[in-house]
């Protein structure tokens, strides 16, 4: 069976963001870029049920994601990965998820798969779009927020986060499969996971049919400053409830 | 393209409180458009749920009566949004910014080759085009997206930022079929509730959120649910509780979790991180409470109360209880 694990990389959450006003983009230089931390699950996941089948089926990690993102790919294959391919075109630049999710089916699609697992959502965008859509465009089943998933080799078994708690449900293969990060802990890489890795081919696909944005953007602004308010250091219980209660009438909140 | 389309979520045969919201924003942009509003209920429910929905500013409301919108997961609900999408070429669709509401709204985006916007927070239309403002890259810029020429949109609308008016509208019903031969791949084999009749955090105009301080799974279900009952809100939580294991991820607030507009939020033992903040960021009031004075909550908290949160929080639900029955 041949599971592919789509990984984002994204700028690191501690670094300051900053968009540039005239290309109205993430500026990425000086940013250190890392891999989306949903998709370590998603990858962990994977590397998991390939070993339980061990029946030859492999991993492979998919990046849409310009060229210079290569050695965070490689982080990837050393943890396990068997090998990797990389979607980077000029002409994918700007994408929005619609846009990404075409590609990469297109991509997908020539790759071939019979599981996909991905991120619930990616920490730059949190618009958690592109399982939806890319199932939509491969047509597969997108079992989406998998907390528990079980392989078989032919369909899938899932349990599923809901608002209000959680179902049950399968699927055959070829599927898609978007995890939260309640399903396990990724691994880190072992010593012989990074030498390995060095040796593991990373596959480079350039854009077979592009879709326009759907979306663009006309505006930028900071948002309202949160001012530093009160702060009421308080001698017992009592005294911080009615330092907040007050606080609360004084706002109309109670 | 005039319309608007609002898809409704629903739960134990109540539509959810975003789906309400989306129906007052609804009507006042296909006002501007000069278009018609129009919502789409899928479930053994829907019946019922459009009696509901007809108190609120819907002129068409579409009902697919169908079981398997229940028995399948996803599908179903894109499948009649869609079928809704493609005969009323509407402008816009609204869909909560939610779990199933994310999952359905991009699927039908991609379907019908529309715009995505998620995570919305104001909808505003101006010279006849539509633009909607979305907080990204963690908070730290406000942008504003819009639609090429004829292109319609998908927008996931955040929870909490519109309010839900009751003013019904024309609320005529309409019979949705199940398209022929139609089977769904995802099967639902048990649908488990474990927070019935809980407020979700993203819907809760009030956020008690608990964070490593409580230092155990129990003062979420006692003093921090006690407080969160007495203001009529729901319990949150910070990724050190949920990682602890103390509380369900569904509660986590913040980067990896869910990103909230409460009216009030109220932060007890939980520090400020970066990826906490930007999930809180835009709630009205932030009040916390925390041992620590220079925890960085205190540099974006509107009040920071310096003590201890098992001394302050029982109190705390005794006064508000207090002043509910007594107002000031
Ligand atoms: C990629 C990534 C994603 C993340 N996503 C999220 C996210 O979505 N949401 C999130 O919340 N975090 C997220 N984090 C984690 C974040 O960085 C912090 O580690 C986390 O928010 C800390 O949680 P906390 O405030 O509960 O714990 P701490 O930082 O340990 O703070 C506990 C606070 O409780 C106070 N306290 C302790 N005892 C008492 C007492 N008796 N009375 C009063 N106060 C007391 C302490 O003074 C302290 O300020 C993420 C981190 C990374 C790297
Ligand atoms: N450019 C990309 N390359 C590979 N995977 C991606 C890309 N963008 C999104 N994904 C996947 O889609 C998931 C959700 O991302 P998003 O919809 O951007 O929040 C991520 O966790 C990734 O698994």
């Amino acid at each position: 069976m041949k599971i592919v694990v789509t990984v984002k990389l994204v700028p690191d959450t501690n670094a300051d963001k900053r968009i540039d006003p005239a290309t109205k983009r993430l500026v990425r230089t000086g940013v250190d870029t890392v891999l989306n931390p949903f998709d370590e699950y998603a990858l962990e996941a994977a590397l998991q049920i390939r070993d339980a089948l061990a029946d030859g089926s492999t991993v492979t990690v998919f990046s849409m994601a310009p060229e210079s993102g290569k050695e965070v790919v490689r982080k990837a294959l050393a943890m396990g990965a068997d090998d990797a391919a990389m979607l980077s075109d000029t002409a994918l630049e700007g994408s929005d998820s619609a846009a990404t999710a075409f590609a990469m089916s297109r991509a997908l699609q020539s790759i071939g798969f019979d599981l996909i697992l991905m991120g619930t959502q990616s920490t730059d965008a949190i618009t958690g779009a592109v399982p939806g859509m890319l199932a939509e465009y491969l047509g597969v089943p997108g079992v989406t927020y998998a907390r528990k998933l079980e392989c078989d080799g032919s369909s899938i078994s899932a349990e599923r986060e809901t608002e209000t708690g959680y179902q049950r449900v399968h699927a055959s293969l070829p599927a898609l499969v978007s995890v939260t990060k309640s399903i396990n802990q990724p691994r880190y890489p072992s010593l012989k996971g990074i030498m390995g890795a060095k040796k593991k081919e990373i596959r480079m696909l350039t854009a077979a049919g592009a879709e326009q944005s759907k979306t663009e953007v006309v505006g930028m602004q900071a948002p309202p400053a949160r001012a530093k308010g009160r702060v009421v250091t308080v001698a017992d219980g009592a005294e911080g409830a009615r330092v907040i209660v007050d606080f609360l009438r004084e706002r109309k909140l109670v | 393209m005039k319309d608007v389309v609002v898809f409704i979520e629903h739960h134990a045969a109540t539509p959810r409180r975003v789906s309400l919201e989306l129906a007052g924003k609804a009507k006042e942009i296909a006002t501007r458009l000069g278009g018609e509003t129009h919502a789409v209920i899928a479930g053994a429910d829907s019946r019922a749920l459009a009696e509901v929905v007809q108190a609120y500013p819907i002129d068409v409301i579409h009902v697919a009566d169908d079981p398997d919108a229940d028995v399948f997961a996803i599908d179903p609900q894109v499948d009649y949004l869609t079928s809704v999408a493609t005969r009323n070429e509407p402008a816009l669709i609204l869909v909560g910014n939610t779990m199933l509401g994310r999952d359905v709204g991009s699927r039908c985006a991609a379907r019908i080759g529309a715009g995505y916007i998620a995570d919305v927070i104001e909808i505003a239309v101006t010279d006849g085009r539509v633009a909607c403002v979305a907080p990204r890259l963690g908070g730290t810029a406000m942008v504003t997206c819009a639609f090429p020429a004829g292109v319609p949109g998908v927008v996931a609308v955040r929870p909490n930022v519109f309010t839900a008016e009751r003013q019904a509208g024309a609320g005529q019903i309409a019979q949705l079929e199940k398209p022929a031969g139609r089977s769904y791949a995802i099967r639902i084999d048990e649908d488990v509730q474990q927070a019935a009749g809980a407020l979700a955090v993203e819907e809760a105009s009030v956020v008690v959120s608990g964070g490593r301080g409580l230092g155990g799974p129990e003062p979420f279900t006692t003093i921090l649910a006690d407080l969160a009952d007495a203001l009529g809100g729901a319990v949150g939580a910070s990724r050190a509780a949920v990682d602890a294991g103390w509380i369900a991820h569904a509660h986590q607030v913040g980067q990896t979790g869910k990103a909230i507009s409460p009216q009030l939020y109220i932060a007890v033992g939980i520090s400020g991180a970066i990826q906490h903040r930007v999930g809180m960021r835009t709630a009205g009031t932030i009040v916390a409470i925390n041992k620590d004075s220079g925890a960085p909550i205190g540099e974006f908290a509107d009040l920071l109360v310096v003590g201890d949160l098992f001394a302050i929080v029982p109190q705390l639900t005794e006064q508000v209880r207090r002043a509910k029955a007594v107002p000031a």
